[in-house]
């Protein structure tokens, strides 16, 4: 297969799914596909297009946060991204995770540095942020401060000789 | 049977970064795994968006100690599939190179180690032996003997000069023998093939489902390599193949190791062939407002580069994904039914990075009754089955 063909191929299976295709280069295509059918999308690049999920993206885009599958076509060298998001303030997406294991870990990543809730993740703990993080704070939005303070210890343990006055 | 729970980490020598696994065993196999990561988290995708776009490639080179040019190769292929530029023959030439010399490295370290974890101390202290004039040859092209990518947007930093050439082409004169007589240790040594024939068997449906990478893909019958698929710098100037092995266990992966050292010393050499003197750099002063993605294929599998640029000398979001981490949670599919002692044999056959100080000590933790298995008493197994079966041979 060449280029074209799994432009074509996308177009096929995805057309009534997607709302827009935009190619950038003949190696790159990027489909939007709104919230509501992303899981079949997803499904169908994995199991009728072949494609292998090679990661997931979290952005956030401000009114939402953008979440984009990329899928790469081993074949034929073509990365076809699924672009779809979650609006705020729910940040709700339906996970792909019970019919794609690739995509487990990633959506618990986007969880964590994001916020966004993947309904139906067969394993929704944190994989990223230590368990004493505090619920709600998330590091890659665009309104985490820069700076923030350390939680205070409640007994800090000495440490060095050296430390003693 | 009772069931016990075995720890394994955060801190130990066989992972890249700190990393627990929680294995469940009856007797002596594995019931049920569980991995937790990100107990050094280092938040480089976040610094990378204060960053302009000739700091970051110094950055992306710490990713990982082991495969610095590959990261940073992956940035250049994002940046460059976003501003669409040409880069000279030469840069691409020198650019396969340290990459292919870092594919050696990387994997002269494994078979050392993996020699290591089943008690072959012989084949450990040879092949870092070995390791080490590559080491030499990275300071002698680069300056430096771990951070030796000169990587940048549109070529490379710096040039090599000719005369380190012909050392180049005398070390892998001097360690294509060596190569040859460890693949031999290997394929000829019943031991070897008792304690990695058949162990840790990941299927390739499951490699399918996990989208492994690498040579833990290629192990498993999964003809994947990015340097083929989506030939980026010189790769589809040079004659090569692509090493696969279908069945999937430990034995597979460390064929397709051994066997990509070959195809690694015959690309440099290719590359020392076709090599033309030129322009190392081409001239990019702006970044157009979009989006990119560039992959490599690192040692240990392909690292993925997302960047999504507003035309200003910073990213708004860099995407990094490292090979190891689609490749850790397929230990789940592999390790279970396996018996303990070849738990760490299949972790090492994914081979996460090395790179952790050995910090491993026995705790006992009496509250939750579970005890904590040290490094050296995983090692202990490990060695005492081989030397079961040395008996037995």
């Amino acid at each position: 297969m060449s280029h074209e063909s799994v432009l074509g191929c996308v177009q096929d299976t995805l057309g009534e799914l997607c709302s827009g295709i935009h190619v950038s280069s003949p190696q790159r295509i990027y489909v939007d596909v709104p919230p509501e059918h992303s899981v079949r999308a997803n499904r169908l690049m994995f199991e009728k297009l072949q494609g292998r999920l090679a990661t997931a993206t979290g952005c956030d885009a401000r009114d939402r946060v953008e979440v984009l599958y990329h899928y790469c076509m081993d074949r034929d060298g073509v990365v076809v991204t699924i672009r779809t998001w979650a609006n705020k303030p729910e940040l709700r997406l339906d996970s792909v995770a019970p019919f794609l294991p690739a995509a487990d870990w990633i959506e618990r990543e986007i969880h964590d540095l994001l916020g966004v809730v993947f309904v139906d993740h067969p394993d929704p703990r944190r994989l990223i942020l230590a368990d004493e993080w505090p619920e709600g704070v998330f590091p890659l939005r665009r309104d985490f401060p820069d700076r923030v303070e350390k939680p205070k210890e409640a007994s800090a343990p000495e440490t060095s000789r050296s430390a003693k006055p | 049977m009772k069931r016990t729970v075995v720890p394994i980490g955060p801190f130990h020598p066989i992972l890249e970064e700190p990393l627990r696994f929680e294995l469940h065993v009856e007797g002596e196999h594995v019931v049920d795994a569980d991995v937790r990561i990100s107990h050094n988290h280092r938040g480089m995708e976040k610094m990378c968006e204060g960053l302009s776009y000739d700091q970051i490639p110094f950055l992306l080179a710490r990713v990982c100690g082991i495969c610095s040019a590959s990261h940073p190769m992956a940035f250049c292929n994002a940046l460059e599939d976003l501003c669409g530029c040409e880069v000279p023959p030469r840069a691409q030439y020198i650019r396969t190179l340290i990459c292919e010399l870092e594919r050696l490295h990387s994997h002269l370290l494994w078979v050392g180690l993996a020699g290591h974890f089943i008690g072959y101390n012989t084949v450990y202290m040879w092949a870092w032996k070995y390791r080490e004039p590559i080491l030499d040859l990275f300071e002698k092209v680069s300056g430096s003997r771990n951070h030796y990518e000169n990587h940048r947007v549109g070529g490379v930093r710096r040039d090599i000069p000719d005369e380190v050439f012909p050392a180049i082409r005398k070390t892998l004169d001097e360690l294509e023998p060596k190569a040859e007589m460890l693949l031999g240790a290997v394929i000829d040594d019943p031991v070897i093939h008792a304690r990695t024939k058949g162990v840790g068997v990941l299927r390739n449906v499951d490699a399918v489902a996990y989208g492994v990478t690498g040579p833990t893909a290629r192990g498993s019958g999964v003809n994947q390599d990015i340097r083929d698929t989506e030939p980026y710098a010189a790769y589809d100037k040079v004659d090569w193949k692509v090493v696969v092995q279908p069945e999937g266990d430990v034995f597979a992966k460390a064929a397709v190791r051994l066997l990509e050292n070959f195809e690694s010393i015959k690309i440099i050499r290719q590359c020392l062939d076709q090599i033309e003197p030129g322009p190392i750099c081409a001239d990019v002063r702006e970044l157009p407002e979009g989006e990119g993605i560039g992959h490599a294929e690192a040692p240990r599998g392909e690292t993925f580069h997302y960047v999504r640029s507003d035309g200003t000398n910073r990213p708004v979001r860099y995407k990094v994904r490292a090979p190891t981490f689609v490749n850790v949670p397929s230990f789940k599919a592999n390790v279970i039914g396996a018996e303990l002692a070849d738990a760490m044999l299949i972790v090492a056959a994914m081979d996460p990075c090395y790179s952790c100080t050995q910090r491993m000590s026995l705790i006992r933790d009496d509250t939750r009754q579970q005890s904590v298995i040290t490094h050296d008493e995983l090692l202990q197994l490990s060695w005492a089955k081989t030397e079961r079966i040395r008996r037995q041979c």
